[in-house]
């Protein structure tokens, strides 16, 4: 396969300096008056043709810099990038609109910015507004635009300056649900007539569907690049930790969505992907929810119940222990430990784990401790065959038969 | 290259045509301004005042004598005066899309200079119309102005790259520029600076210019080879200047901006 783009051991420093006239005077002469501020480290990959190429990192890890270095606005410390035609980059919204100006003028000037002449901007502009679907708002000025508006604009003209090379950086986040689709599909033709795409996004869902390959960038360097569900499966872990460190000791803190008497708590709840090893897991995956327990009475007849509710409060899917036949007797001053496994057939968003402990039938017969947001987790990618909707049912098929209506 | 320079001429253009959107007399602003000043100085100084030079027999001797400097010194101050804040006016757009700040530079220049030419232009008329004799001399005009203009945008590009360091300079220009202006004989008469201070006619690099405008115009001289010399050495040496800097620093000022 072709390369279009390589980059080769790219550092960049950003040289902190207590004024300017300090870095001036070390633009003239050999002397050292900076501190250092390292944004990216030794950084090398290749772009291939019709590759789409995902960059994932927490914030601050040298992400927007690399993307900048390769649109060639940022200047490499050291090293090298080859850009073999032309590369177009919707860096942040508006890129190089003219305020002042309407919408039809500024897709000639933002067109003859980012490398087309004249002639391809006059043959593909109805093309333009069309796709934009700003209608006669194209003559209005920028300024009245909405950022979804302008990040439409702005998404049409890279889009039909036919790049080699397009990069996108969390631009799609800004559009409704009916333009990111769009834009997704033009996206995808373009990859077939060999568009080479660098996608750097938050979604790992648009990541997962979208991208051939994924580099995780970790404090400014290449930790892991290769296939998006392992990378992404890696930066999960990274985010997971980052979590622990803040979020372990939640539960105790929460009365306001805590009840009962508290003659058992839950301690702790944990739900991991048994591939992920984190809280965001693949629909189909399988998910170990953990729970620890404290007696502080002698118990029996302890029914453990678990519930799971989507981002709007919906319940998802909810059971207990005594539903499936089992009751737990417990000791005074004891610490306990139960897991759930099961198979997250659900569908892509976030979701939270409500966990309860109770004698008799539900919480509502006499409820020792009732927690709600236990734990969180978050679907996102997916386990072989795809789907759309809340849950994945598993249909077989039976083979296609003829009618004969005779 | 090639593409960034075609790039410059095609947003001079547009410059050109969409200054003046929305006014009412559009783009007759263009001609309006020059047409003014060169009303004012007729005006108000030979019919008014009644200021008379007796270098030529012509009763608007002075107006003559003012309106090429008058005219160069425009053109000459509003380049090095856009050009000196280009960078923090265009910081937006190159942290954004990759087009060298040369090119929005070199447009600006172009604007300008083509602004320049037209104003020369009904300078020539206003001669006509107060029967000033108009020779073939005048076509010195061109190369002088061109060299003129090559030595603002290198001088313009040089401030420009350290406006970026230091703030101020974006107001200390225009007082510079203004102290420059009366520093140069273009109201008043080069005799008037050349028994008192003869040196601030030496080291002014703007009046090796104006010397020649208002030569060719009051008396149809042609330049000499000494002040063709000079202000060739001038324009390009400064130009050179210009883009050793640019190349050293831009790197650096693309951090900051």
């Amino acid at each position: 396969m072709k390369k279009v783009l390589e980059v080769k051991n790219i550092t960049k420093i950003y040289k902190i300096y207590k004024n300017n006239f300090d870095r001036l005077k070390e633009v003239f002469t050999k002397k050292n008056y900076h501190k250092e501020f390292i944004s990216n480290k030794n950084i090398s990959f290749d772009l291939y043709e019709a590759e789409t190429l995902g960059i994932i990192g927490v914030n601050g890890a040298g992400k927007s810099t690399i993307l900048k270095m390769i649109a060639g606005v940022v200047v490499p410390s050291s090293g090298e990038i080859l850009r073999h035609g032309r590369v177009t980059a919707l860096l942040e919204l508006g890129t190089g609109f003219n305020d002042q100006m309407n919408g039809y003028d500024n897709i000639y000037l933002n067109g003859t910015l980012i490398g087309m002449t004249n002639k391809e901007i006059d043959s593909k502009i109805e093309d333009i507004m069309a796709f934009s679907e700003l209608g006669d708002y194209i003559y209005e000025p920028i300024m009245t635009y909405s950022s979804g508006m302008s990040m439409r604009l702005a998404f049409s003209i890279a889009i039909f300056s036919e790049p080699q090379i397009l990069i996108v950086d969390e631009a799609l986040a800004v559009g409704d649900a009916h333009f990111a689709a769009k834009c997704t599909k033009a996206l995808r033709e373009r990859k077939e007539r060999n568009m080479s795409i660098i996608y750097v996004s938050h979604d790992l869902n648009s990541l997962k569907l979208l991208c051939d390959r994924v580099i995780l960038l970790n404090h400014g360097e290449v930790t892991q690049m290769g296939e998006p569900e392992d990378v992404i499966n890696s930066y999960n872990f990274l985010i997971a930790k980052l979590n622990d460190s803040e979020e372990k000791i939640t539960i105790k803190n929460t009365d306001t969505n805590s009840f009962g008497t508290f003659d058992v708590e839950v301690v702790n709840a944990e739900i991991l992907g048994s591939n992920s090893n984190s809280n965001v897991i693949s629909a189909g995956e399988n998910a170990i929810l953990k729970l620890e327990l404290h007696s502080n009475i002698g118990i029996e007849h302890l029914n453990i119940g678990i519930l799971i509710r989507d981002k709007f409060g919906q319940d998802i899917f909810g059971t207990t222990t005594k539903n499936m036949g089992l009751e737990y007797k417990l000791h005074k001053d004891t610490k306990y430990q139960i897991s759930f496994k099961f198979t997250l057939n659900i569908g892509a968003g976030k979701y939270s784990i409500s966990t309860a402990l109770a004698i008799g039938e539900n919480h509502l017969d006499t409820c020792l401790h009732w927690l709600d947001n236990a734990a969180g987790f978050e679907v996102a990618g997916n386990y072989a065959t795809e789907f759309i909707g809340l849950s994945k049912l598993y249909p077989t098929l039976s083979d296609l038969e003829i009618i004969d209506d005779k | 290259m090639k593409h960034n320079i075609l790039l410059a001429f095609s947003f001079a253009k547009r410059d050109f045509k969409e200054r003046y959107v929305g006014t009412g007399l559009g783009q007759l602003w263009y001609i309006l301004s020059p047409i003014i000043t060169i009303f004012i100085y007729t005006v108000i100084f030979s019919d008014f005042m009644k200021m008379k030079l007796n270098i030529i027999d012509n009763s608007y001797a002075y107006s003559i004598y003012l309106v090429p400097g008058l005219l160069a010194w425009t053109a000459f101050s509003t380049i090095l005066m856009r050009l000196s804040t280009s960078f923090l006016e265009k910081a937006n757009l190159i942290k954004k899309i990759n087009v060298p700040m040369y090119t929005f530079q070199l447009s600006i220049v172009i604007t300008e200079f083509f602004l320049f030419l037209l104003s020369i232009a009904l300078g020539i008329i206003f001669l006509y119309l107060v029967k000033q004799p108009v020779t073939l001399t005048f076509l010195w005009m061109i190369p002088v102005m061109i060299l003129q203009t090559i030595f603002v945008f290198g001088l313009g590009v040089i401030l420009s790259l350290f406006t970026p360091f230091f703030k101020d300079l974006k107001e200390a220009v225009p007082i510079v520029v203004q102290l420059w202006f009366w520093m140069t004989p273009v109201i008043y008469m080069k005799e008037m600076l050349a028994t008192k201070y003869p040196m601030l006619l030496v080291i002014n690099p703007f009046y090796y210019f104006v010397e020649i405008y208002q030569d060719i115009f009051v008396f149809s001289k042609a330049p000499s080879l000494y002040s063709l010399a000079v202000i060739t050495i001038m324009a390009f040496v400064t130009l050179a200047v210009a883009g050793l800097l640019y190349k050293k620093m831009i790197g650096t000022i693309k951090d900051i901006i």
